[in-house]
């Protein structure tokens, strides 16, 4: 048997040695007699404890008792001491197992003080722990699952970017390769995902969801990689580091395991925690930083911040905040910026926060606001609030932009005030540019400014009278989509923010959606099965507007480019190959060429095959038909009806005369040369007649000659 | 079916019952020895004018099949179907040729006597048109070359749904009639007739 520690039951002994003399005697309270494993499960040790002497004793027991009373009944209590002092740890037994495990589960890792943090385990884990095997087995080793190289897609040799499709209104999913004249499938299953699909932030996985939980598929055959065990879940996030995804599922939540969100470990599929969550109107609940050392998440007037891998609170306790109305993180520090309205006579205002430190770096107040926005340019270098404000003495709202300025000394903040309401807003991906919409319906305007570095935003240009209600940033800046989608029948117009023109107005009726492709390359709007019922399709387009290809799918529903991770490549790097962008320009339009030219030729044979198909099939059926003649002069009595002018004879011609118009002259209005015409008309009709009555004149004396003559004759023969 | 002969009486000459799926369009056989109809699932069969039986049947579409015309010297027919296609099947083999693919229902479909075109009218059915773009003159009429499955041209104006199409005999035009009450006749321009797609 190993050693035992000091056990809190030495006392126990005395009972029982006092209680043998009378065992007969006490029959039934024997029965009750404690064993010595019993109430064990009910004790818990605890340690750090600080280590006090006789006066300070009593006080200790009482911060103690406060402290762990609140997990249930504390029946029995025992403070080991040595040399005078408590020796650091301490025994409490409670009045149920259950109570225990409360206790050891929320008070351990408490901070009494700076050098004293609980640790609160079981008395049985102990045990546990002392009876490991002191030989150290090997865990087993799991076999190796190799799902081949997780960056495949990049290495294509032609850098065709992926993008998953959804069609047959969500039963089939295809994963294809963009190519300028035609997507290249990849991958195609039904029923891969129940719902919807997401890629991860760098491409690596592809989520799918189904009524069990999510799946996480990657690799070059798109194996599956990971399963999420989540009953019902409707929504995920990543980290954008990767590591973690965060899972929400309206069904699962009790109050002793909150699971309505689970934040797991992907590599190793564990479940890291779960937490309660009231409703999913934001999601994403909790907000990554940029590094994905931390996520947060707002509550009524509290803002929870937690570390990773730990998974704990940072610090261990939330900030409270006030009445917080909103909050985000930096893209590109730890750096947290919030807001709350304003509280009787302290204004509202805008606050950011450096983390992990939690110092304030910047302040501002904002003075009868009604709502604020939190706009980051991606790379966190500016940081735009959209304050919308009732100015004291009106009525109506008006719109300011804050800009922060985050990269110069204490972040200096320019206002610009538009006059009209606000549609969208947009800042360009990598530059200091952004982009507003504002007006109403139909006169709305499309503004740009430049976020200069002389303290000025200026602005570049505006659009007037644009059928557009949303703003596509291509990924690598410079150029934009203004897109009127839904209800703006799918108006489109590329921009060149370089010198503000507009490249290309198109229109791809009733689109739904537009999704840049990550290069910068492509732009793919389309018509969602889920908007609308007809017409599903997706449309793709370069970057400067020209439409390249239309593709019809059946029941289309969604389309998302694979994302691509960060380039590997230098600065300098990047520099040089800008410089020889020439040289290499070279090399790909001749592989374009190439490339084209196989496609035309691919398509000649396939046609010239096609074609000589057809046609033996149409001279073997007239073959047929002309053999089938005599069957069908037969059938049809003799009459050939095999061309359309075989029996003309049974024709009946008609002439239709209709009336096509009436034009009325007034005599006295005809030309000269009109009045000559009709006299000599005129002339003609008295001529012919005059020689018409002439000659019937002639034809009846000839005729009364003739008589005559006869007469004549008749008589002399008579005499 | 009912098969009436022309000179009698207004009695039907055979009656061809039809028990599942409601028959939605037939045409003659080549030498009237049966008729060809199609159903109301997507089905085809040949009945023979004679005693009525099926000879042969086969399921190509998916969705009810609107229209079947067939083409001037009755060796070939064409079908127009609720599944967004228009198929050509040979008339004795019931042979599937070609398919016609577009993303509208195909309410009619007809085969030009001269050249290897086929022409397709469709749109939506009449209940949910008022959803669809109602810029003017939307509906078309859309030209298929018959070897190539491809599409190389469509005409504009109708302001609904396409009902019916058909080829003059003659080939050098063609009418089609819609949801909105007009029927149109279009003459073909002399490049019609010398359109050839590249090959």
């Amino acid at each position: 048997a190993s050693p035992r520690p000091q056990t809190a039951y030495s006392f126990h002994r005395t009972y029982l040695t006092n209680l043998s003399l009378s065992a007969e005697l006490l029959d039934d309270i024997l029965r009750e007699k404690p064993q010595e494993a019993d109430g064990i499960d009910s004790v818990v040790v605890v340690d750090n404890v600080p280590q006090v002497g006789p006066e300070r004793l009593e006080k200790l027991k009482n911060v103690i008792h406060k402290i762990f009373s609140k997990f249930g009944k504390i029946t029995t209590e025992f403070y080991p001491e040595a040399d005078g002092m408590t020796k650091g740890y301490i025994f409490l037994e409670y009045a149920a197992p259950t109570q225990a495990l409360e206790a050891v589960k929320n008070a351990d890792g408490y901070k009494l003080d700076k050098q004293h943090t609980f640790r609160v385990n079981l008395f049985t884990d102990f045990d546990k722990y002392m009876n490991i095997c002191d030989e150290w087995e090997a865990p087993e080793k799991q076999p190796f699952k190799d799902f081949g190289n997780m960056r495949h897609w990049i290495e294509d040799p032609d850098c065709r970017d992926q993008y998953s499709v959804i069609y047959e209104a969500g039963e089939r999913t295809a994963i294809f390769s963009n190519d300028a004249k035609e997507p290249i499938i990849n991958e195609e299953r039904a029923r891969w995902t129940e719902t919807y699909v997401r890629w991860s932030p760098k491409g690596t996985y592809l989520a799918t969801f189904h009524q069990r939980g999510i799946a996480l598929w990657g690799g070059e055959k798109f194996k599956q990689i990971q399963r999420f065990s989540h009953q019902g879940v409707s929504l995920i996030d990543f980290s954008p580091c990767e590591r973690y995804v965060v899972t929400f599922s309206p069904l699962m939540d009790t109050k002793e395991d909150p699971q309505a969100i689970i934040i797991w470990d992907i590599l190793t599929g564990q479940k890291k925690r779960g937490f309660h969550c009231e409703s999913s109107a934001h999601w994403p609940i909790f907000k990554w930083s940029h590094d994905g050392k931390f996520f947060a998440r707002m509550s009524t007037d509290t803002l929870s911040i937690y570390e990773t891998p730990s998974m704990g609170l940072l610090d261990k306790k939330s900030l409270k905040i006030n009445g917080i109305k909103d909050f985000s993180w930096s893209p590109g520090d730890n750096i947290i910026a919030f807001w709350v309205p304003e509280d009787k006579d302290i204004p509202a205002r805008v606050t950011l926060m450096q983390m992990p430190s939690r110092q304030e770096i910047r302040v501002r107040n904002l003075f009868n606001v009604v709502d604020c926005k939190l706009h980051w340019q991606r790379n966190g270098d500016y940081l735009c609030v959209k304050v919308d404000r009732t100015p004291k003495g009106t009525q109506g709202v008006v719109t300011n932009f804050e800009i922060f300025r985050m990269r110069e000394k204490q972040v200096p903040v320019d206002v610009v005030e538009m006059k009209e309401s606000i549609i969208a807003f947009a800042w360009e991906p990598n530059g200091s540019k952004f982009a507003v919409l504002h007006g109403e319906s139909p006169r709305i305007n499309a503004s740009f400014y430049h976020v200069k570095n002389n303290g000025k935003i200026e602005l570049i240009k505006m659009f007037d009278k644009q059928q557009a209600n949303s703003i596509f940033w291509s990924p690598q800046g410079q150029f934009m989509v203004l897109a009127g989608l839904r209800s703006m029948n799918g108006a489109l117009a590329f921009v060149d923010t370089s010198d503000c023109t507009l490249m290309n107005i198109a229109e791809h009726y009733m689109a739904s959606d537009v999704e840049w492709d990550p290069t910068g390359r492509y732009v793919v709007t389309s018509v969602s099965w889920w908007s609308h019922k007809v017409d599903n399709a997706y449309w793709l387009w370069t970057f400067q507007g020209r439409l390249l290809q239309k593709n019809n799918k059946d029941r289309f529903c969604q389309l998302l480019w694979r994302p691509r991770p960060p380039t590997l490549l230098s600065i300098d790097q990047i520099k040089m190959i800008k410089k020889d962008l020439k040289k290499y320009s070279k090399i790909f339009e001749q592989k374009d060429r190439l490339s084209q030219s196989k496609a035309s030729k691919e398509l000649v044979d396939k046609r010239r095959a096609m074609m000589e198909e057809y046609r033996n099939y149409r001279e073997a059926a007239l073959q047929n038909y002309q053999e089938q003649k005599n069957l069908r002069l037969e059938l049809r009595g003799g009459v050939d009806t095999d061309e359309l002018d075989s029996n003309v004879d049974d024709w009946e011609e008609e002439t239709i005369e209709f009336f096509i118009n009436e034009e009325i002259i007034p005599l006295g209005d005809l030309h000269i040369e009109e009045k000559e015409k009709l006299s000599k008309l005129f002339l003609c009709l008295t001529i012919a007649i005059f020689f018409f009555a002439s000659s019937c004149w002639c034809v009846a004396t000839a005729q009364h000659r003739v008589s005559n003559q006869c007469m004549r004759k008749v008589l002399s023969q008579n005499q | 079916i009912k098969v009436f002969v022309s000179t009698e009486d207004n009695q039907p000459y055979l009656s061809i019952p039809c028990s599942e799926h409601k028959i939605t369009s037939a045409v003659w056989g080549p030498l009237g020895e049966f008729v060809i109809a199609g159903h109301e699932n997507g089905e085809i069969n040949q009945f023979s004018a004679k005693s009525g039986d099926i000879l042969k049947k086969i399921k190509e579409h998916t969705k009810q099949i609107n229209d079947i015309q067939s083409s001037v010297d009755n060796t070939m027919f064409i079908t127009a179907s609720k599944d967004n296609t228009a198929k050509l099947f040979d008339s004795t083999s019931l042979d599937h040729i070609k398919t016609f693919r577009t993303e509208r229902p195909v309410n009619s479909a007809a085969i030009s006597p001269i050249m290897d075109h086929v022409v397709m009218g469709g749109g939506q059915e009449a209940m949910e048109v008022t959803t669809t773009s109602t810029r003017i003159g939307k509906f078309e009429a859309r030209f298929f070359h018959a070897a190539y499955e491809e599409e190389f041209g469509r005409v504009k104006g109708h302001f609904g749904p396409i009902n019916c199409v058909a080829f003059h005999p003659d080939g050098k035009s063609y009418s089609s009639g819609g949801e909105d009450g007009y029927v149109r006749i279009h003459y073909f321009d002399p490049q019609y007739f010398d359109f050839e797609l590249e090959v």
